[in-house]
This record gives structure tokens, C-alpha cells and sequence, in this order.
């Protein structure tokens, strides 16, 4: 039997959907980008995200920022491999700040510290190389 | 102790493990069962819905205005009056909808929400049965060996409902029941139907890079007409295997006073 309380869910879907894989977007503003040049202190290749822990410089020393990411799988995907990143190498990362202040955010694009870039997003044409897949 | 005892005891078990064994798990497939693989289509690879083009970021390209206009299962179904008048006092608290949307999280998804997902899968097609095994390590069993779906005594509402197949060419039809109806949070496409739910798919592959789903919903219960709707999932670039997706691995996005935050590591 279904009740008013179990057609809420499904009115919400027209209120606010939101665009991530595994967890709405709110806490992040879509509205504003910050970009952090730093240090990395740690990249953790682990699902349900990956994410960049990175040092920045704050007004009173080094401020750690921690970057969300998709997964692994998705990371892959966009050319990115657990070892993309080394702990103490020079970053630049650009952000979707935290709506509530808090030092994190939602990664949106990085380089190198001398603006390479750090992945090359895997193409069509790189599929059959990979799979053996003769389609 | 006769020698010949001896023997037995000892070389028994490696008599059984080389001779037996092999014998057993070297068995072939029937001529009939070769015959009829053969006559499958291949689908191997690895597919993703084409609603969810899924960047590094973890979110599709266009953000939620895309989501909007590619997901189908998101729509309001064609409701009878009923159902219908339900929906639209639901839609009267845009707080309550609000607050819940804030906080969606999901691993897992029913079907037929489950293909139009953002995990990628693959598709296992036996003679006996073609497996739908997602990367949130969710599985569709189609039996097309000709069973039909349990008896009435026998089957109870799931989370994927019980599909059976047949194949018309190269194209699966899939018949599934006993969906269950679940509560019904943000992004649970399509669960707001009655347990008496009937879904039919047309799966088929309409180039080498792409399959097809046409999928249509009847619901004697809720539903004024049958639903019909198409999905596309894309050959998956650059990836040759599925990828563990382990949801409670390293979550550091907890609910926090009704808000999602960032934990640190």
C-alpha cells in the first residue's frame, strides 16, 4: 500500500536532483570556484571517492584542504592512476568550495605545478588496444 | 597393517585428486550447449547508461540541468487519478523534499532504476541464463532456459523483481516481477509503483558501440496506461574490467545535523 510519506521521495526528484554519483551535490556551491596551489599530502585511491589531501598556505601557516573526487573507476576513466599523484609534489587544483566554510571541496580540474597536465582522459580508439575487444 | 591398506590411505586421496577430479571439472560442453552459445550475440565489454557521460569530478558534464534531461526514470510515471492526486499533495512540502535531497546518498539501486545508474556493467549472456553484473555489485539473473517466473506461493517482492527471457534474434526480451515497492527516497526512480508492476525490456545492440533498452511499464494498480520509455547504454572507453566499487571503503561524507559534510582523512 503506498502512503503520501513514500510519494515524498519521488516530489523531491523535481525539487532538487542532484548531480553526483553517490551522494547529492548541496554542500557544494556550484556558483563559485577557488583554486589552491599547494602541496600534496596524501591521494587516496579508495572508493566511494578518491581524494587530495592538499597543503595550502593560510594566514597562519599551511592549511590542509581535502578535494572530493569521483571513484576509482571513474578516475580510470579520465586517465587518472593511483600513482598519478606523489606525496609532496606542487599542485594546482581548482574547486567547488564547500557551501558551509569547512576546507574541502569538489575537484574540478589540476595541474602540475608547471601547468601539465596531470591526466589524459582515455579515448574511444584506445579501447580495442586495451580489451583485446575486436568491436 | 597390510601394505595394501597403507597404500590405499595414502595414495587414495591423490588417485582422487588427479584421476577423479580432472574428470569431473574437464567435463565439456554438449554439442547442443556449443551449438547454442554459438548462436548468441556478443555483448562483452563494459556499458554505462548514457544519461551519466561521468567526468573525474564524479558528476556528469552539464550537472544537474543534464541529469534532468537525460534521465527518463525520474519523470512522473502516467499515474491514474488516484495515484495521481497522491503525487501532488506530496509535491506541496518543499521543505521536507528539500531536506531529503540534501542528504541523498545511495550504493545500490532497484530496477529498474538500477539501468539508469551511474556504475558501469557488464553483460554475461549463457545459454541458460544472461547475468547483468554492475559494478555496485548488484546482479540481474535472466533465465531464458524456458522456466517460467515461480508460483504465486513461491515469490515475493525484491529489489530487482524475478526476470525471465527469450530471445527473438539478437534481442533479449526480458519479462521481470515482484519489483518490490520500496520507501521511496530522492533519485529512486520508478519505485512508486504498486508490487503488481509488470516490466517488459527489449534489449538488443543497435551498433558496436551502443545497447538499446526499450522498456515498457504496466502497473494495473497505479499506472493510467503502460509507460514506455528507452534507455542507451555506451561501450565504456578505456577500461578492459569492472572496478570493485566498495561504498563503505573510505566514506567521509557523513550526515551531520542533517547536512552532508567532509570529514577529515
Amino acid at each position: 500500500m503506498t502512503t503520501p510519506k513514500a510519494l515524498l521521495g519521488v516530489a523531491a526528484l523535481l525539487v532538487a536532483l542532484q548531480a553526483t554519483a553517490h551522494h547529492s551535490g548541496a554542500m557544494f556551491d556550484d556558483r563559485k570556484s577557488l583554486t589552491l596551489i599547494g602541496t600534496v599530502k596524501t591521494f587516496q585511491w579508495t572508493n566511494p571517492h578518491c581524494w587530495i589531501q592538499v597543503l595550502a598556505p593560510g594566514p597562519q601557516g599551511p592549511v590542509e584542504w581535502s578535494v572530493e573526487m569521483g571513484s576509482p573507476s571513474q578516475l580510470i576513466r579520465g586517465g587518472w592512476k593511483p600513482r598519478s599523484l606523489k606525496v609532496g609534489e606542487s599542485i594546482r587544483i581548482t574547486i567547488h568550495p564547500m557551501r558551509d566554510g569547512s576546507n574541502g571541496g569538489l575537484y574540478m580540474s589540476a595541474t602540475r605545478a608547471d601547468g601539465t597536465p596531470i591526466a589524459v582522459p582515455v579515448t574511444n580508439g584506445s579501447v580495442a588496444a586495451a580489451s583485446g575487444n575486436p568491436q | 597393517m597390510k601394505i595394501s591398506s597403507m597404500f590405499s590411505r595414502r595414495f587414495a586421496p591423490i588417485l582422487f585428486l588427479t584421476v577423479l577430479v580432472p574428470s569431473v571439472h574437464g567435463a565439456s560442453n554438449s554439442a547442443a550447449r556449443v551449438r547454442a552459445f554459438a548462436s548468441l550475440p556478443d555483448w562483452s565489454g563494459v556499458w554505462l547508461s548514457a544519461a551519466w557521460p561521468l567526468e573525474v569530478s564524479g558528476r556528469v558534464p552539464g550537472g544537474e540541468a543534464q541529469l534532468k534531461e537525460m534521465l527518463q526514470l525520474i519523470r512522473p510515471p502516467p499515474y491514474n487519478a488516484t495515484w495521481q492526486a497522491r503525487y501532488d499533495e506530496a509535491m506541496k512540502d518543499t521543505a521536507a523534499l528539500a531536506a531529503r535531497s540534501a542528504t541523498f546518498k545511495a550504493c545500490t539501486r532497484s530496477f529498474p532504476a538500477l539501468m539508469e545508474g551511474p556504475w558501469v556493467f557488464q553483460v554475461v549472456v549463457l545459454p541458460e541464463e544472461t547475468l547483468l553484473v554492475f559494478e555496485s555489485n548488484q546482479v540481474r539473473h535472466v533465465y531464458t532456459d524456458g522456466r517460467a517466473h515461480p508460483p504465486d506461493d513461491e515469490i515475493w517482492p525484491t529489489r530487482l523483481g524475478d526476470s525471465v527471457g527469450r530471445w527473438e534474434g539478437d534481442t533479449l526480451i526480458i519479462d521481470t516481477i515482484a519489483r518490490k515497492q520500496e520507501p521511496v527516497a530522492p533519485r529512486a526512480w520508478a519505485s512508486t509503483l504498486s508490487e503488481r508492476a509488470h516490466f517488459t525490456e527489449r534489449l538488443r545492440m543497435i551498433d558496436p558501440s551502443q545497447l538499446e533498452d526499450r522498456l515498457t511499464i504496466e502497473d494495473p494498480i497505479a499506472l493510467a496506461h503502460p509507460w514506455h520509455i528507452t534507455l542507451t547504454f555506451k561501450r565504456v572507453a578505456g577500461v578492459n574490467r569492472a572496478i570493485e566499487y566498495d561504498c563503505a571503503e573510505n566514506d567521509r561524507n557523513p550526515v551531520v545535523d542533517g547536512k552532508l559534510v567532509i570529514t577529515p582523512p
